[in-house]
């Protein structure tokens, strides 16, 4: 063995910005990840150039999966065009060399904050979500060594006393994003603040969903078709936001995730929240051609019909825990 | 520096092994292509200073020496090369992690012909219902060891190669012997 098979020629940069090492330890914590479904694995995240909190942990993975002919989207709150995202997209393709994209049909790979997108993955697409605090144990259990051992316990008693004093407080599960679910019958996760309208799109789903923590330093993973189910009790069912009857005021959509948007009368008005969605919608509106996959919502109702979660219709709005007042 | 970096021969090398792996891992049963033959590719991919690796093969110690990784007793490796010599009861020394900390279960190589031999039938995550796959080469025993190893989360991560094909089963597959 020489010295000259131990080195490899200068590079300038390191092809995808992190080095040899951050991505071979990226790799086998992500094949880890993808081993154990949900379980949260420690890794050693890198600095990039951009603040932790930021997206980082999604942007190692982004960076140890990517390729030049892989086509990348990025999405912030649902939106490819916020600055976040933006600069996420824009940083990918300078030190990967990648087309991007905003089309969630065409796009190879997906980072994420916040939201799924509306339209069914497919098997060959890859998603990864930014998580801000990976561990659903926290507000119940802030000792994260103690954490880890419940963990290991299946120890989820405490969860479970939280949704139920949510629902003695509330008169409902008052957890709006990031709510905790089973993967696989074991571990309990937290998946990244996506909305309750976003978690059925996980179970079961074709597509492989890798979860990043830069801050926190843990990477968890959920493998495709895998089992995610939503903490429920069996007399109260696990709702999705009321948004099936509102429409997009920008693109006439119906039936999806929107955001409020405040008005001067005190009233608000609505538009979709998967901002290429609302682009597609307008395209096909104005007779610029049909490029609309399908959306695992319709018309508010969740279409997949996968054993284990049956969605099946909505609970009625005005739905009361018995013996409990309304929430208002 | 070029406006756009384009990846060096290696990195293109090790991103299309890691790929294999990847989706080997994630969909169990079916078959991806490394981009060579042999382990090279998983040990160019994956193996460096921060690994302890045991190899049956005493060919593959100096290339797994190469990556800097230290050459460690089968109980303590994490990346575990048995080529053809998968006996069950090297399976049984085999670290398989803890419920405190199910990564340091080990990942395991095996050396045997795909699509040939005992059919197994995988379920769990990654799988679509349950697959039919057929193994051959491997040691009689190899899958009772490989279940009396695995409580789940505790467990090794097993990838099957032939050549340069490939198919992955995580600790999480459950495999029945047809």
């Amino acid at each position: 063995m020489s010295l000259s098979d131990l080195t490899k020629p200068w590079e300038a940069m390191s092809y995808g910005f992190l080095d040899g090492s951050a991505k071979r330890e990226l790799r086998r914590k992500v094949l880890k990840s993808v081993s154990v479904p949900g379980c949260q694995m420690p890794y050693a995240s890198r600095e990039v150039p951009m603040a932790r909190g930021w997206g980082t942990g999604g942007l190692q993975v982004s960076l140890t999966l990517v390729r030049p002919d892989m086509r990348v989207k990025v999405i912030d709150q649902g939106a490819d065009d916020s600055v976040n995202a933006a600069s996420i997209r824009r940083f990918i393709a300078r030190v990967a060399g990648t087309p991007t994209t905003m089309d969630t049909l065409e796009a190879d790979l997906i980072q994420s904050r916040h939201r799924i997108p509306e339209e069914v993955l497919r098997e060959d697409q890859i998603l990864v979500l930014q998580v801000p605090n990976p561990e659903p144990l926290r507000p119940v259990q802030p000792n994260m060594s103690i954490a880890r051992q419940m963990h290991a316990d299946a120890d989820y008693g405490r969860m479970w006393l939280q949704l139920y004093e949510q629902i003695v407080r509330s008169g409902r599960v008052m957890q709006g994003a990031s709510y905790p679910s089973l993967v696989h019958g074991r571990h309990v996760m937290t998946p990244s603040p996506i909305p309750r309208w976003d978690v059925p799109k996980l179970h079961m789903s074709k597509h492989l969903t890798i979860l990043s923590a830069g801050r926190e330093k843990r990477i968890f993973a959920v493998p495709p078709y895998t089992r995610v189910e939503p903490l429920v009790f069996s007399d109260v069912p696990y709702r999705v936001e009321d948004h099936g009857d509102l429409i997009c005021t920008r693109s006439g959509a119906k039936g999806f995730f929107m955001n409020e948007i405040p008005q001067d009368d005190g009233s608000s008005s609505f538009e979709v929240s998967d901002s290429e969605w609302g682009v597609k919608t307008i395209r096909a509106r104005d007779g610029e051609g049909e490029s609309r996959g399908a959306t695992w919502y319709r018309d508010g109702q969740f279409t997949d019909t996968r054993p284990g979660l049956e969605p099946g219709p909505l609970p009625p709005h005005d739905q009361e825990v018995p013996g409990q007042a309304r929430d208002v | 520096m070029p406006a756009t970096l384009q990846p060096s021969a290696s990195e293109t090398r090790e991103n299309a092994a890691f790929e294999a792996l990847l989706w080997a891992l994630s969909r169990p049963g079916q078959v991806r292509d490394l981009p060579a033959s042999g382990p090279d590719p998983i040990i160019e991919a994956l193996l460096d200073r921060e690994c302890r690796v045991y190899a049956a093969d005493p060919l593959l110690v100096p290339r797994i020496m190469r990556t800097g990784a230290e050459i460690a007793d089968i109980g303590v490796a994490d990346h575990v090369f048995l080529g053809s010599a998968a006996a069950p009861e090297m399976l049984a020394r085999v670290a398989v992690g803890s419920d405190l900390y199910p990564d340091e279960g080990a990942t395991v190589v095996v050396a045997a012909t795909i699509c040939e031999g005992q059919p197994l039938r995988l379920t769990g995550p990654g799988v679509d219902g349950d697959i039919d796959i057929r193994v051959e080469g491997l040691a009689d025993g190899f899958w009772k060891a490989r279940a009396t190893r695995s409580r789940y989360p505790m467990g090794f991560d097993l990838f099957i190669q032939d050549g340069a094909r490939i198919i992955g089963i995580p600790r999480s597959t459950h495999v029945e012997v047809l």
